[in-house]
């Protein structure tokens, strides 16, 4: 449960009073999380961001129940109000064009594998020595 | 026997009879009883946990069965004005409502032309029986217009003789429709709000349409309003179970 009790809730509710009704109030967080799916960071007003942040963890929710459950693909109909699609490249081996820029999480030249290395380096050092 | 082949059959055992317990059968369909699953809130569970302990007190000095709205039961409590100090009342369950040791049930019977509802405590000590003489659910929750339905639908017979349980696993749903006096009523049940499926409206069709006018088409779809009560129900059923076990 919310402990940090907003100032425009009255005693004992749990949702706020946004636009022109209930139905106007979810149209707008229905708006904000389309955003939210489609930017993946959004700014907006603090009671709206509020409101809708317990929408977008259900949503979430939902969506890992997966493609084929009817109940979560109602859900993600009502609460998307665009189908957003996420692009990918793909190419064919030995084209011309430059390399794509993938990148990688763990590499040999990252600050902390580095001094990971160094410090390894100079424990077999100090082993032999 | 000589077979096909020449040689003497082997002597092949009849197949072992298959013994189909119906006592695991029903082990396996559980019901908790919706007052022990505690109402969505800030409260401390310490306070449900010392209820949930009250009841299961009561529960194990005084058998209370498993029952729906729907149901026909018959109630003996103790009644000090009563000429053998009881008092027995037979309906049909219209609604349980409250949570915790305040659980009720309202039942519902017309005697001699005039309706009689009584709302009983499931908890109270002054209970000294609750029979089930019929087994049905309805398709509604909450059987409230009985109240503006016809008065037939709601007379039950004082004296009924218990209807014999024939399966251990399911309760039949009577998909009764019951016909309404003429408006008014007591509430507006043609509105979506009440979602009442066991009506059989006679209205005009301009009517139900304009009754449409008040639905809430978002409501389904507004996800911070389910509670979903499938783990807390798991604990809460193990926990009276083990309390009743003893």
């Amino acid at each position: 449960m919310r402990l940090s009790v907003p100032v425009a809730i009255s005693h004992g509710r749990v949702h706020r009073r946004l636009g022109l009704g209930p139905r106007s109030r979810l149209d707008l967080l229905r708006n904000l999380v389309t955003a939210l799916v489609r930017h993946e960071r959004i700014e907006a007003p603090w009671a709206r961001a509020d409101e809708m942040r317990g929408y977008a963890e259900k949503l979430i929710d939902y969506a890992k129940l997966g493609d084929t459950n009817e109940r979560a693909m109602r859900m993600a109909d009502f609460w998307l109000t665009v189908s957003i699609v996420f692009m990918a490249v793909i190419e064919l081996k030995g084209n011309p064009l430059p390399p794509l820029i993938r990148p990688h999480r763990d590499t040999e030249k990252t600050l902390l594998n580095q001094l990971l290395k160094g410090y390894r380096e100079d424990l077999q050092q100090a082993t032999k020595g | 026997r000589v077979s096909s082949d020449g040689k003497p059959e082997k002597f092949q055992p009849p197949p072992k009879p298959v013994i189909i317990d119906k006592q695991k059968q029903k082990e396996e369909r559980r019901f908790l009883s919706p007052e022990f699953i505690p109402p969505r809130g800030r409260t401390d569970p310490l306070k449900f946990y010392i209820e949930r302990k009250d009841m299961i007190q009561r529960r194990r000095v005084f058998n209370i069965p498993e029952f729906y709205v729907g149901h026909v039961l018959a109630v003996t409590t103790a009644d000090p004005h009563a000429n053998e100090k009881t008092s027995r009342f037979v309906g049909i369950c219209i609604q349980r409502g409250g949570k915790g040791l305040g659980a009720t049930f309202v039942l519902r019977n017309v005697i001699e032309d005039q309706g009689v509802e009584i709302c009983y405590e499931l908890y109270n000590p002054r209970i000294q029986a609750i029979e089930v003489l019929k087994l049905e659910k309805r398709l509604d929750d909450n059987l409230m217009y009985l109240r503006d339905a016809l008065p037939e639908y709601s007379t039950f017979d004082v004296n009924m003789k218990p209807v014999s349980r024939l399966d251990h696993e399911e309760v039949p749903v009577n998909k009764l429709q019951v016909r309404m006096k003429p408006k008014p009523w007591s509430k507006r049940w043609e509105r979506p709000k009440y979602n009442i499926k066991g009506i059989k409206f006679e209205l005009p069709e301009s009517k139900m349409k304009a009754a449409q006018k008040w639905s809430q088409p978002w409501l389904e779809f507004d996800m911070l309003r389910e509670y979903d009560t499938s783990k807390l129900e798991d604990k809460i059923w193990r926990e009276v179970r083990e309390g009743l076990k003893n």
